[in-house]
């Protein structure tokens, strides 16, 4: 999956495909996340620090994997 | 001359004892550090180089011992003695300008002096004939990190080598890094390299200079298969009847043998001839009619006691008069037999006439096949025989997928494997690479032209000291032998001291990371020359990452920053974190809501990723 970089303190790419979302975490991780929807994808993206947004509204809310 | 105008005079020589020189260090070195050019050195750092110029010779040598306990024994009581002393081991020497060698022509003795070795001169002393390719490049040394550590690719590979080193001291990264080197397109576009990575460490890496196979891929490409009828006797009877002796051992000799001679009179192979052929030839049988001629013989009932044929049994009969269950080789499914009966009155029903105790085995065996795990084996793909062992796809194909990809690195995912069977499976992998790489040495795709590596990954685990596994004695042929037909091997255990003795010592290079377990140190440390042991006192308070390279791929041992891989390469073996930082997991973190069934699904589909991961 493509991902776009974003500017966070411990995000470092995200990219979103068919209701699946990848994050790429700094120290090198990539975990997928599962029927995240189009808007959840596009907050993260838009939020000015998408670490926070991440922690607030995607962790603990859909069932993920690592990659 | 004083010690103002030579800047990297650090002392005198003041006793010599064969490569063991004591060293006298002079009033201005009491302060450990010396400037040369604008650079700070350190003195008396163990592990260090000295030099010390006689005539037009430069001699090296490395610091074992500083201080108060270097001091001669005589010396102990005197007055003068300011207790600046080094110990140090002479270990090489080089012309004035010119290339550094190992070994000495000439010995120091008293008043010579010393000094401290500068960048320029540990760049003649490491450096290697360069020549792109000939030597490859890790990392660089730990006491100075602008010269680049270089290791002789010829001997590395042939030679064999070993990398060991405790939990979390690097090895992986350093196989990662080596293999990242080793396999670089523009330099080797023909290297060939294979990985027996029993964790299933390595194959995360989706990269175009490596590719995986394991029994479980999806990708008919990237399936691991090990055809049963490519294994010699031994090794077949080691996988599906388990040990049989005697008179049984002859009869499974026969039937396997005769099995083979009638597939090549339909089939004929080039190579090999029906009337030749021996037990042990890579040719195409069924296996899974041998199983039902074995259970017909052993389990069938008849309705006469002599002169027994298939037209004999007494097969069970349905109320239609047909027989319930007739039996089906490739469905692995028995015949089902009436009882025996000699009661009066009864229709009498006799058992087999049979001589070979081979029930259990012949069960055993039935269970295998029925096994899905065992697939990779018995059912093989495009190399699964029928009856008559007629197959699709010849042996040429699978020695194709395992050496001879467009790839220069195969790794072989061992963890969909079976474990009672892992040990073996190795050790046959082994075996049928190198015969094939042995008895073709002389052609293009050989060994002699086309070098192999096979790394060995958490080799503790089947390479113990008196194991009689059969990856024990594969890898012994391949230290001992391989050398001289291209096959070389990388031994990586974080437990050398439970490596068989004769397997390390033939490891011609040893990548010694840190070593906390005295006893696997001392099995490392007998393994270089005596004086160079201190050297090795080093090996338990290394850095990670930093590794001690002793042995035939470098001029002298070298402590070695190892270089980090790039990013995609590094495997798969990073610990769990339990106070977890960047990513979502960790104690520290709030909880998820858990799912369990998915959990249960993965461990029945034996895989560890998950389906819905796209």
């Amino acid at each position: 999956m493509n991902r776009n970089p974003v500017e966070s303190s411990n995000l470092k790419s995200a990219g979103y495909e068919d209701t699946v979302l990848e994050i790429e975490f700094l120290d090198g991780g990539v975990y997928q996340y599962f029927d995240v929807p189009q808007a959840v994808y596009d907050g993260l993206i838009q939020a000015e620090s998408p670490g926070k947004y991440f922690w607030a509204n995607i962790r603990g809310a859909f069932r993920y994997a690592r990659v | 001359m004083n010690a103002g105008d030579e800047p990297t005079l650090i002392g005198t020589v003041r006793d010599v004892n064969g490569p063991s020189v004591g060293v006298k260090l002079n009033s201005a070195s009491a302060a450990g550090l010396k400037f040369v050019q604008g650079r700070g050195y350190r003195i008396g750092q163990v592990g260090s180089f000295v030099k010390c110029p006689v005539g037009f010779l430069d001699l090296f040598g490395v610091v074992t011992q500083v201080g108060a306990s270097a001091l001669p024994q005589p010396l102990g009581d005197d007055p003068e003695n300011n207790g600046l002393w080094m110990t140090v081991q002479l270990v090489g020497e080089a012309r004035r300008g010119g290339r550094f060698e190992r070994g000495l022509g000439q010995y120091p003795t008293f008043g010579d002096p010393i000094h401290l070795v500068t960048d320029a001169d540990l760049r003649r002393v490491y450096s290697r004939e360069f020549e792109p390719g000939k030597s490859i490049r890790i990392g660089s040394i730990a006491s100075a990190e602008s010269i680049p550590a270089e290791v002789g690719v010829n001997r590395l590979v042939t030679r064999h080598s070993a990398v060991v080193g405790s939990t979390g001291a690097g090895k992986s990264t350093t196989v990662a890094k080596l293999l990242e080197v080793l396999s670089q397109a523009d330099i080797y576009p023909s290297a060939r390299i294979l990985v027996f990575d029993v964790h299933g460490e390595y194959a995360r890496a989706a990269e175009p200079h490596l590719r995986v196979l394991r029994v479980d891929a999806e990708d008919p490409v990237e399936r691991l298969h090990m055809p049963y009828w490519a294994l010699n006797f031994d090794e077949l009877l080691a996988l599906t009847f388990g040990p049989v002796k005697g008179a049984e051992r002859s009869a499974l000799l026969n039937e396997v043998t005769a099995r083979k001679q009638q597939a090549l009179q339909s089939q004929p192979r080039r190579g090999v001839k029906p009337d030749t052929v021996t037990v042990d030839a890579p040719v195409p049988f069924s296996i899974h009619d041998l199983w039902l001629k074995m259970y017909r013989q052993l389990n069938s009932t008849h309705l006469v006691a002599g002169n027994q044929s298939r037209t004999t049994e007494a097969l069970q009969t349905g109320a239609d008069g047909k027989p319930i269950q007739e039996g089906d080789a490739l469905k692995v499914v028995p015949p089902l037999y009436r009882a025996q009966t000699q009661a009066a009155g009864e229709e009498k029903i006799y058992l087999s006439n049979n001589s070979l105790n081979l029930r259990r085995e012949v069960d055993s065996l039935g269970v295998r096949l029925r096994d899905r795990r065992f697939s990779f084996l018995f059912e093989p793909g495009e190399w699964s025989p029928d009856l008559n062992g007629a197959v699709k796809a010849d042996l040429d194909k699978l020695l194709q997928s395992w050496l001879g990809a467009k790839e220069p690195v195969t790794i072989v995912d061992l963890s969909g494997i079976p474990p009672e069977v892992l040990h073996d499976v190795i050790g046959i992998m082994l075996r049928i690479v190198y015969d094939a790489l042995y008895w073709g040495r002389d052609i293009a795709e050989g060994g002699r032209e086309r070098p192999l590596l096979v790394i060995l990954e958490e080799a503790h685990a089947y390479l113990g000291p008196d194991s009689g596994s059969l990856a024990g004695s594969s890898v012994r042929k391949i230290v001992k032998e391989g050398r001289k037909y291209g096959v070389g091997a990388m031994i990586v255990s974080q437990r050398p001291s439970e490596v068989d003795h004769t397997v390390l010592s033939q490891c011609g290079t040893t990548f010694a990371l840190r070593l906390a377990n005295s006893q696997d140190r001392s099995h490392v440390v007998s393994s270089v020359s005596n004086n160079l042991e201190g050297l090795l006192s080093m090996l338990p308070v290394l850095r990670t990452g930093e590794a001690i390279v002793i042995g035939e791929a470098v001029n002298l041992p070298m402590r070695v920053l190892i270089e980090q891989p790039g990013k995609r390469r590094r495997p798969d073996s990073s610990d769990p974190s339990v106070f977890g930082e960047k990513g979502p997991g960790g104690w520290n973190k709030a909880r998820e809501p858990e799912d369990y069934s998915e959990l249960v699904e993965l461990w029945r589909s034996q895989r560890s990723k998950s389906p819905r991961v796209c």
